[in-house]
Parts: C-alpha cells; sequence; structure tokens
C-alpha cells in the first residue's frame, strides 16, 4: 500500500492544473476580500466589509466546496483510471487502490481546505471590520460542515471508481446535496411519522447551519455527524465491494 | 514447481454469450507458448483473467502454483501486456516507468533507463507519451514488463502497430530473454509468421475452446508437406489414386486441382500412376504449410490472429 501511495503521490505531485485549481480559488479568496475591503474604505455605509459577511460566503458554499471535492476526483482517479489495470496486472490488489487513491486524494483536498480556511481566517481578521464572535461561531459553522463535504467527497470517490459518468455523478450529488430536503418533504408529507424526516437531509442541514451563522447563534451538532458518517460508509462500504467485483479492462 | 500459469475449467460469461467454456491450460518453465485464435475468441478474455482484470465466472487460475489470495504476490513474477498499454499522456516514458517503479517497489532506479535501452526509447528523452507512435507505445508497454525482471511475460499483440524492423527486433530480444534469463512466455499476434519463428509451442483456441494444443515438432508434422497436382480429368485421377492407395487422404479444389496429404514419399509413382494410365498431370508439386495456412485449416474463417 504504500508503494502504491508513493507512486500516487508522485504523480500528485506532477499535476499542474490540479496545482492551479488551489491557487485559482485562493486567489479568488483574496479578490473577495479585498473588494470588500476596498468598498468597506471607499463607501460611507456599506455594510458588508464584515468578516461576519465575508466567513458567510464559504458557509453558503457547501454545495461549491463539494463540487471542487468532485473535480479533486476526476483530475486524481478519473483521467488515469486507465492505468488502474496495469497495477492489477503486477499484483496489487483492488482495495489497495482504492483505498490508496482516497487517502490520498483526500489529503490533498484537507490540505487546499486547511490552507484555505486560514487564508480567510487571515484576511477576515486583518482587512475586515470585526464583528462579535464572527470568527468564533465560523469555526463552529465550519466544523457542522465537515461531514457533510466529506460525505460528498467519499460519495464522488466511489462513483468515480465504479466507472459512472460524469453527468451521473454530477446529478447523484446534485439531488443529495442540493435537492434532496425539498424532495423528501414534497414526498413523506402525507406520512405523518415521516414528515419530519427531510430535516436530515444533507442540504437542509446545510442550510440550517447557514441560518444559524446568520442569525449568530451557531451550534455544534451531533445531527450533523450522523448524516455525513451514514453517506460516507455507503458510498465506501458498497465503493469498495463493487470495486473489488469490477472487471478493469 | 514447473508449471507456471495453471488454468482449471475456466469460463467467463458475459449476459448471455460465453467467452470462455470450460478451458484448462497448462504453461510450463521455459515455454513460448503462442496463442492463435480469431478475434473474438476468447484470447484477451483469457489474458484479462490470468492479469485479474477481468473476474472469471468459474474455474480456477494457479500462478506458480499458488491460487486464492497468493495470487496477488504470485502475479509480481509475471509481467503482463495485455491490449494496448496505459500510461499518463503527459509524462515522458522516464517518468511513467519511475511511476511504475515506485508502485512496485523496484529500488534500483537505474532500471529504468536500462529497460529503455532494451527497447530502444532511450534516446526520446523529452517526449511526452502522447506524442509517441504506436510503436513507441509498444516498446514502452515491453518496457514496462521488464522493469521488474519478471520470470514470465504474457503479451497480447504485443508487435502491433511496430514497423518492420521493430518486430524483428522484438523478436530478437524475446529470444534472447527466453535463451538466456529463461524467462517463460506467453504471447499472441496476429502475425502468425512471426509466432511461427518465435514460439515453441502454440495452442490453438475457437470459441473459447482449445482445439489443438501442439509442439513445434508436432506442428511441422501435422503441416507436413502435401502433394498438388493439376491435372486434365480430376474425376478420373480420384479414381485412379483410391483404387491403388485406399488409405489415401485428398481432397479436390477447384481447377482441377488435387492436394494429397500422405503418400509424399510416394510421389513418384503416384505421378507414374496418372500418366500411365491416360491423365495428363499439368502440374506437380510438393508444398508444405504455413502456421497460417493450417490454421486456417483448423479454425476455418477469413480472419485470423
Amino acid at each position: 500500500m504504500v508503494n502504491y501511495m508513493k507512486s500516487e503521490y508522485y504523480r500528485l505531485l506532477r499535476k499542474k492544473g490540479l496545482h492551479l485549481t488551489g491557487i485559482l480559488c485562493y486567489i479568488l479568496i483574496a479578490f473577495a476580500a479585498a473588494v470588500l475591503y476596498f468598498f468597506g474604505e471607499n463607501e460611507a455605509n456599506f455594510p458588508y466589509a464584515t468578516d461576519r459577511f465575508f466567513y458567510s460566503n464559504v458557509t453558503a458554499a457547501g454545495l461549491v466546496i463539494i463540487i471542487i471535492g468532485l473535480l479533486y476526483n476526476m483530475a486524481l482517479t478519473g483521467k488515469d483510471r486507465s492505468l488502474i489495470k496495469q497495477s492489477i496486472s503486477f499484483g496489487i490488489s483492488r482495495s489497495i487502490i482504492f483505498w490508496s487513491k482516497l487517502i490520498l486524494t483526500l489529503g490533498y483536498f484537507l490540505l487546499v481546505c486547511v490552507i484555505g480556511m486560514c487564508l480567510m481566517l487571515l484576511l477576515g481578521d486583518t482587512l475586515l471590520t470585526h464583528e462579535p464572535e464572527a470568527m468564533r461561531n465560523f469555526l463552529i459553522v465550519s466544523v457542522n460542515m465537515i461531514p457533510i463535504v466529506l460525505s460528498g467527497f467519499f460519495l464522488g470517490h466511489a462513483l468515480k471508481m465504479l466507472k459512472v459518468g460524469d453527468v451521473y455523478i454530477i446529478i447523484v450529488m446534485l439531488v443529495i446535496f442540493a435537492i434532496l430536503g425539498d424532495l423528501l418533504r414534497f414526498l413523506l408529507r402525507p406520512f405523518a411519522a415521516l414528515d419530519a424526516v427531510y430535516k436530515y437531509a444533507p442540504d437542509t442541514l446545510l442550510n440550517d447551519n447557514l441560518m444559524s451563522f446568520v442569525d449568530g447563534a451557531p451550534q455544534l451538532g451531533i445531527q450533523y455527524w450522523i448524516v455525513g458518517l451514514m453517506i460516507s460508509l455507503a458510498a465506501l462500504l458498497i465503493g469498495a465491494r463493487m470495486f473489488a467485483k469490477q472487471n478493469i479492462d | 514447481m514447473d508449471s507456471i500459469i495453471q488454468t482449471y475449467q475456466l469460463t467467463k460469461k458475459f449476459k448471455n454469450e460465453t467467452v470462455l467454456k470450460p478451458l484448462d491450460f497448462t504453461l510450463k518453465k521455459g515455454e513460448i507458448c503462442a496463442l492463435i485464435g480469431k478475434n473474438g475468441a476468447g484470447k484477451s478474455t483469457f489474458f484479462k483473467i490470468l492479469a485479474g482484470q477481468q473476474m472469471p465466472s468459474s474455474g480456477e487460475v494457479h500462478l506458480f502454483g499458488k491460487s486464492g489470495r497468493e495470487l496477488e504476490k504470485a502475479k509480481r513474477r509475471i509481467a503482463f501486456m495485455v491490449e494496448t498499454p496505459a500510461f499518463f499522456p503527459d509524462f515522458t516514458a522516464v517518468q511513467n516507468l519511475e511511476y511504475f517503479r515506485i508502485q512496485r517497489g523496484i529500488v534500483d532506479k537505474k532500471r529504468v533507463y536500462e529497460v529503455l535501452e532494451i527497447v530502444g526509447l532511450k534516446q526520446e528523452k523529452k517526449k511526452r507519451f502522447r506524442d509517441y507512435s504506436m510503436g513507441m507505445k509498444q516498446r514502452l508497454g515491453i518496457a514496462l514488463c521488464l522493469l521488474g525482471n519478471p520470470d514470465c511475460l504474457v503479451l497480447d499483440e504485443p508487435i502491433n502497430g511496430l514497423d518492420v524492423e521493430g518486430i524483428m527486433e522484438i523478436r530478437q530480444l524475446l529470444k534472447k530473454l527466453s535463451q538466456e534469463n529463461q524467462i517463460t512466455i506467453l504471447i499472441s499476434s496476429h502475425i502468425l509468421t512471426e509466432l511461427n519463428l518465435l514460439a515453441n509451442r502454440f495452442v490453438f483456441i475457437k470459441n473459447g475452446v482449445i482445439v489443438e494444443d501442439l509442439s513445434k515438432v508436432l506442428l511441422e508434422e501435422k503441416s507436413k508437406k502435401q502433394i498438388l497436382i493439376t491435372v486434365d480429368d480430376s474425376a478420373k485421377a480420384v479414381q485412379l489414386l483410391e483404387r491403388a492407395y485406399a488409405d489415401i487422404q485428398l481432397k479436390v479444389l477447384p481447377d482441377h486441382e488435387i492436394a494429397i496429404q500422405n503418400h509424399v514419399e510416394n510421389s513418384g509413382k503416384l505421378n507414374r500412376l496418372l500418366v500411365e494410365n491416360g491423365v495428363m498431370v499439368k502440374q506437380f508439386s510438393i508444398k508444405t504449410l504455413d502456421l497460417e495456412e493450417y490454421f486456417l485449416g483448423l479454425v476455418g474463417g477469413d480472419q485470423h490472429g
């Protein structure tokens, strides 16, 4: 497993597009902070030059972060999938391939996210007007977002490894992380025992998280972790099992 | 352990189609075995199952006597090149081989350059894989196979896309590897004449079944000389021949041509028999079947490989 991860790391280091995507994200973050700072300095009564508003953009962008995670998955597992057949021929098990690619891609994605978050905190803290508890609240909602975003990442990895088409993956992602709550609310409304299930849909949870941040009273919630864990386990266990039996040629 | 590859009752089904019927096969140490069959005969499926890229529907594969969980370890002693080799298009040959060197835990970094020299790609240092010709891609695939000093090579169409010179080089290389390094080789190719020059065992596969399994000596025996006669009256000639030689094996071909598979040693007598009985012999020749003709006779059809 170590050798396989080392070889994938060798590949990852030489993926220019991937590094450029990260740099582009950081530039956009810095640009957003600079714009807010500029208008805050030059426009009287400009209400958005605050760290709370700046952080709320990330809190509202759960789905976008999941899609960025999917792009990382596509870049690291999708295009290079044709080489897997050779690795298998040389005696590397499907299980090692599945988990090694996941660990490496996830590690890289988390690194990009952590750097991005540090950059945001730094810019929010130095350039923008402080609002009470904004940074603390941002960290709380970020912790709540982690399991949902990761579950999206794991689901994307499993689908990509199973050779599901990109369009289908995006549709699945949108259904689960963008409209599932509304869908469940509509479908389960006639059943009294189930009409509250929609509250645990990932998109509803992300939305609640954002609202709690905007209201200034976010709290750490176990429901985010339970839902995230359930999606993650289902995606990874089913994905690994199916990948182990899949023809790869 | 003499057996490198052994399969027991191996089958592969795709929905309603059975591509491999219960297939028993053994590849012994030191052999250069050619797997010959038409497109769709099941060659590539067989190779893919051996490589682990496809799962068999039933049956077992043993490599170096190992099966089950030990198979993956045993597979490290075999190098597979099934269909077109896949590499990172934006990497050079060195980078691509370096990726696999790290992956396979090969400590010696120089080995990358050694195998590139063996296949004649050492000069192409800066060229990206996407800019390679088909022949260069095949060579890099062979270089990858040699990277781990394997005991056995399983090559599906390794000379596909190579020019005449390249084909000759690869043939010489494979012969050298077999003779000097005692590498066992299982190979398939569309170019049967090449296989004839290289292999010492020939396995013919048709519709997922092995229909013939011959050593080179046996093949030469079976595809031995035959007499070809062109006469003015083939019906009369056949009658005369069958009356004189009860066990004669002959085939009447178009244009009054007759092919006689046995009694080659009696060719003079046969000729005299026909002439003395008033049959005009327009042409009389003794011909040896090549592998291609033998193959076509065995599996039939107009497409081969």
